[in-house]
């Protein structure tokens, strides 16, 4: 089992050990015990049995002296040598008396019986003790234990009668009864229980045990005896060591040594052990406890605190804890707490918050969306400010950044009721309304659009702001943020290119596809990834036989779809006005790139494709004006091609811008000529510098007579009227060799080159002109 | 009795003329001298002359000296106290049953052994002492000295039951009969006998502890 808990950790590892302690001292406490209470139990019936060998021993020898001196009594002495008999038998009781002796007899020498003073019920027998009178014969006196009739056992001395010559033996018995078994057991320390023992059964003839433990001696010592071994003799509950030591020929002692007596002392010792064991646990436990808590509860609660801070709730403070190392722990954790705090602040002040304008930023706004309960309708509605980056080139970014504070400022003025108001980027901003009620939506709108068009001071100058405003409804227009800000941006295209102030995403566009929407995304993503570059296609001069230009191509670097070409992307930049993005970056590159090579001494005129909403914004004019007085390119080196459909749209306006660019010095170009319903006659009035003749015509110069002579007419009419001819599409060199024929300017094809990027174009150049066309 | 009585001083008479005499050597069947053996020649006929009245057995040193008497029954022997403190001497054999209760110095009256027979003799109060007395119808006998040897001489010839004895004797030899001329006889008896084993005796000193 893993303990997680620090509080039970630290109270398992430390009562654990002290179990562990306490085990061992317990084990070897108690083994050490067994053995001394073995070697006790081993020594001290050792020591008992000697002790009752020496006892028996001087017992007999008193006996053996007492008999002695008694058969030395003159009287006695005369009585057996003049055969008296009932002398005798009276001097034996009166002397049995005397000596504590029950069994007395007088034995001739011949072995007889004399006489003899028994106890009740014990017969005499006529020729006693044969055996203890051979070895009283050989060594002078005799004693042994025997079993008399009365079945009781009495240590018998044998001792001669002199006068002063050997006359008779005296045979004296007494008895070996209980009394005798306690009186040796408390000189000994050991339990004896004296036993008459043949192969199958035991008599007990006298004990220092009593009541049922004298009982059990029999039936307990039977099995030991007859297995002879040092088994434990078990009476009543309590259990023996046991030896035997034979009592004369006839008996046997067992000395018993109890166990439980012997352990007694140790078993204090241990219960007291045991006692001071569970008890020091017990307190050890408490007190790990109590210690385990007072480390871990301030620990827990910086865990919980912890806890809180990962929830981003950053308000409780930590209590002040006793200035320990958990203290300061606790100390340096709350003052973590509190820089994490402040610093997420930070954070997300960055994060959500735009810094120039102090409004929410589109982070926040895409946040606040989701937060939005989904069930519950509501109103995205994007701004755009109009000519911000006219304003912007015209009177430097810091008018422009204050602009957009102003602007800032306003909008966070203008949020009734819960409105949300955020930055979504440069001059773009956005509104997220609770409700979708388009009445409601629409006065926000008309008054939106009035509080920004009130004029704004900034350093003196009086600037009049105006935006367009797209506007989307959840969940009518979009289920997503994602759908609902494209849409809304489209719609806010659609009223910039309407001036209609605003308009709704419902009827802005049909729903535009889905693709779209995403493409729009993805535009905007590569614009800011770097991921759109510029081809150029060298356009050549037949006159000089030079490559004299080149007109630049945008190519997106799409990261899924590979290398897109114009087609694939412009015109739908164009429909939703993200050209409006396009066109100032693309500006700006080729001038750049312009700048370079002029730099390298590479003179190109670089034309580029300017669309309608391009031309018919002022920004345009404003961002070529800035383009001449900040890059050391002529205005004359750039040509912007103008297709003729962009001049139809607005041609008031169109013409306004081409002739504020023309003044500025810069090349106009009509592009795709000939696929339009551009007249001549109209053109005429344009301050248009070269006409494009669309490649549908070109590619059919040598195969269709009235396609030539369309071209060739055309060439004609237009040098007539001062300009210069490009021919594009030109894919061979028999259609080559026929513009040449035709006098055309310029020409533009794959059969002089296909687009290629700009670092390929100084070499392709130079082999160009080292080889000619062939 | 009288009759034997009378054939006995006849023949003491008869042969007196031609007096012999034996000289017994008593061993042990290992072959060591025999101390203290009596060798007592009765004769088979006849009356035997009471020769010898008087035998004396002193107290000395704690011991009966000698150790074994031989007496020709009818003797009063005596029993003089050469100890400076008391004995008390006595007997319970068959032959004379007697005490002389506590005594110093000589006793009153001699004790007059007129039975034939052994007679153990103890000090009632020093029980290491022992003496014997042999009381024989006759007045030829003799004990072995140290080498074992004893002399009975002016034995008038005759026909003799021939006896020996001692105190330790295993076994009571049978007596047989000899006859004396006036040669000297040599003879030679085994006897097997039980050592004698001194009775533990306290030192001279007693009184000092």
């Amino acid at each position: 089992m893993l303990i997680r808990s620090l509080q039970h950790r630290i109270a398992v590892l430390f009562v654990g050990l002290l179990v562990l302690v306490m085990a061992l001292i317990l084990v070897l406490v108690s083994r050490s015990n067994e053995h001394t209470i073995a070697a006790e139990m081993e020594q001290g019936l050792s020591t008992g049995a000697h002790v009752f060998t020496r006892l028996i021993e001087q017992n007999q020898r008193q006996l053996e002296i007492t008999a002695t001196v008694l058969s030395a009594d003159f009287g006695f002495r005369e009585a057996v040598a003049t055969q008296d008999r009932p002398t005798i038998r009276s001097v034996l009781s009166n002397h049995g008396l005397r000596i504590g002796a029950q069994v007395m007899m007088v034995i001739d020498s011949g072995g007889r019986l004399i006489a003899s003073v028994q106890p009740s019920g014990s017969a005499p027998d006529a020729s006693p003790f044969p055996d203890m009178l051979a070895i009283a014969g050989a060594q002078g006196k005799s004693s042994d234990f025997k079993q008399l009739k009365d079945g009781r056992l009495y240590q018998i001395v044998l001792v001669p009668i002199s006068a002063p010559k050997f006359i008779a033996w005296v045979a004296m018995g007494f008895p070996v009864d209980d009394r005798w078994a306690r009186d040796l057991s408390e000189i000994t320390g050991l339990s004896i229980s004296v036993i008459h023992h043949d192969h199958d059964s035991i008599a007990l003839l006298a004990s220092s045990l009593d009541g049922s433990q004298r009982k059990a001696v029999p039936t307990g010592l039977l099995p030991l005896l007859r297995e002879n071994t040092s088994e434990i003799l078990s009476l009543d509950g309590e259990h023996y060591q046991i030896r035997q030591i034979p009592l004369g020929h006839e008996a046997s002692v067992i000395l018993q040594r109890s166990l439980e007596k012997a352990e007694a002392p140790f078993r204090a010792m241990q219960t007291a052990l045991w006692t001071i064991v569970l008890g020091g646990i017990a307190m050890f436990v408490v007190g790990s406890i109590i210690f385990a808590r007072r480390i871990a509860r301030p620990v827990n609660h910086l865990a919980e605190v912890a806890r809180r801070i990962q929830d981003g709730d950053y308000t409780h403070p930590i209590p002040r804890l006793p200035p320990d190392e958990i203290g300061q722990l606790a100390l340096s954790f709350d003052h973590m707490r509190e820089g994490i705090a402040a610093r997420e602040d930070k954070i997300l002040k960055l994060a959500y918050e735009d810094s120039l304008t102090g409004l929410p930023n589109r982070t926040f706004f895409l946040e606040a969306f989701e937060r939005h309960p989904k069930n519950e309708p509501a109103t995205i509605a994007i701004f755009n400010l109009e000519r911000f980056g006219m304003i912007n080139n015209a009177l430097g970014h810091p008018i422009g950044d204050q602009l957009l504070h102003e602007v800032g400022v306003r909008l966070a003025h203008f949020t009734p009721g819960g409105a949300l108001a955020a930055r979504l980027w440069v001059d773009e901003f956005a509104f997220l309304l609770e409700g979708a009620d388009e009445t409601v939506v629409k006065s926000f709108a008309e008054a939106l659009l009035d509080t920004m068009r009130a004029p704004i001071l900034l350093e003196g100058q009086r600037l009049d702001v105006d935006g367009s405003l797209g506007i989307a409804l959840y969940p009518k227009d979009g289920r997503d943020i994602t759908t609902l800000m494209r849409r809304a941006e489209l719609a806010m295209y659609s009223a910039k290119r309407r001036h209609a102030g605003f308009a709704f995403a419902a009827d802005a566009d049909s729903d535009p596809p889905h693709e779209q929407l995403s493409l729009l995304g993805e535009m905007r993503d590569a614009l800011i990834r770097h991921e759109f570059v510029v081809y150029y296609q060298p356009k050549l001069n037949l006159i000089s036989g030079k490559i004299v230009g080149a007109e630049a191509l945008l190519r997106w670097q799409h990261p899924g779809r590979g290398l897109l070409a114009p087609q694939d992307f412009i015109p739908f930049a164009e429909k939703t006005g993200f050209i409006r993005e396009i066109t100032p970056w693309l500006l700006e590159n080729v001038a750049s790139q312009a700048e370079r090579w002029r730099g390298d001494g590479l003179r190109l005129a670089l034309s580029i494709n300017i669309s309608a909403i391009d031309l018919l914004n002022s920004d345009l004019v404003d961002q070529m004006r800035r383009l001449v007085t900040l890059r050391k390119v002529p205005a004359g080196g750039l040509y912007l091609e103008i297709t003729e459909s962009a001049l139809m749209a607005e041609p008031e306006l169109a013409l306004a811008h081409l002739a504020e660019l023309a003044a500025l010095g810069f090349k106009l170009s009509i592009d795709d000529y000939g696929s339009g319903q551009a007249s001549l006659a109209y053109l005429k009035t344009l301050p248009v510098h070269e006409l494009k003749i669309d490649q549908t015509f070109i590619r059919s110069v040598i195969n269709s007579p009235k396609d030539s002579a369309i071209v060739r007419s055309t060439i004609v009419l237009c040098h007539e009227l001062g300009l210069s001819v490009v021919a594009e599409g030109a894919e061979t060199l028999d259609i080559l060799d026929w513009l040449r024929k035709n006098d055309c300017d310029l020409v533009q094809g794959y059969a002089i080159a296909r687009p290629m990027p700009a670092g390929e174009i100084p070499v392709w150049i130079e082999a160009f002109e080292r080889k000619g066309v062939a | 009795m009288a009759r034997v009585a009378w054939f006995a001083v006849l023949m003491l008479v008869s042969f007196h003329a031609w007096a012999g005499k034996i000289e017994a050597h008593v061993v042990t069947p290992a072959g060591m001298p025999v101390e203290d053996a009596a060798v007592v020649l009765e004769p088979v006929v006849g009356t035997v002359i009471q020769e010898h009245t008087t035998a004396k057995i002193e107290q000395r040193d704690r011991e009966f000296i000698p150790y074994v008497t031989v007496v020709q029954t009818g003797t009063a022997i005596e029993f003089p106290n050469r100890d400076p403190f008391k004995h008390h001497v006595y007997s319970f054999s068959q032959a004379k049953i007697f005490e002389i209760k506590l005594y110093a110095g000589k006793p009153a009256r001699p004790v007059v052994f007129d039975k034939p027979g052994e007679v153990a003799l103890g000090c009632n109060i020093h029980d290491w002492m022992e003496a014997y007395i042999l009381v024989v119808n006759s007045s030829y006998f003799a004990k072995t000295n140290s080498k074992g040897v004893a002399h009975i001489i002016d034995v008038p010839s005759g026909r003799y039951r021939l006896r020996y004895w001692h105190p330790l004797q295993k076994s009571i030899l049978a007596p047989h009969e000899i006859e004396i001329g006036d040669t000297l006889i040599r003879l030679e008896q085994r006897m097997d006998i039980s050592p004698r084993i001194a009775k533990p005796k306290p030192p001279a000193d007693a009184g000092t502890y």
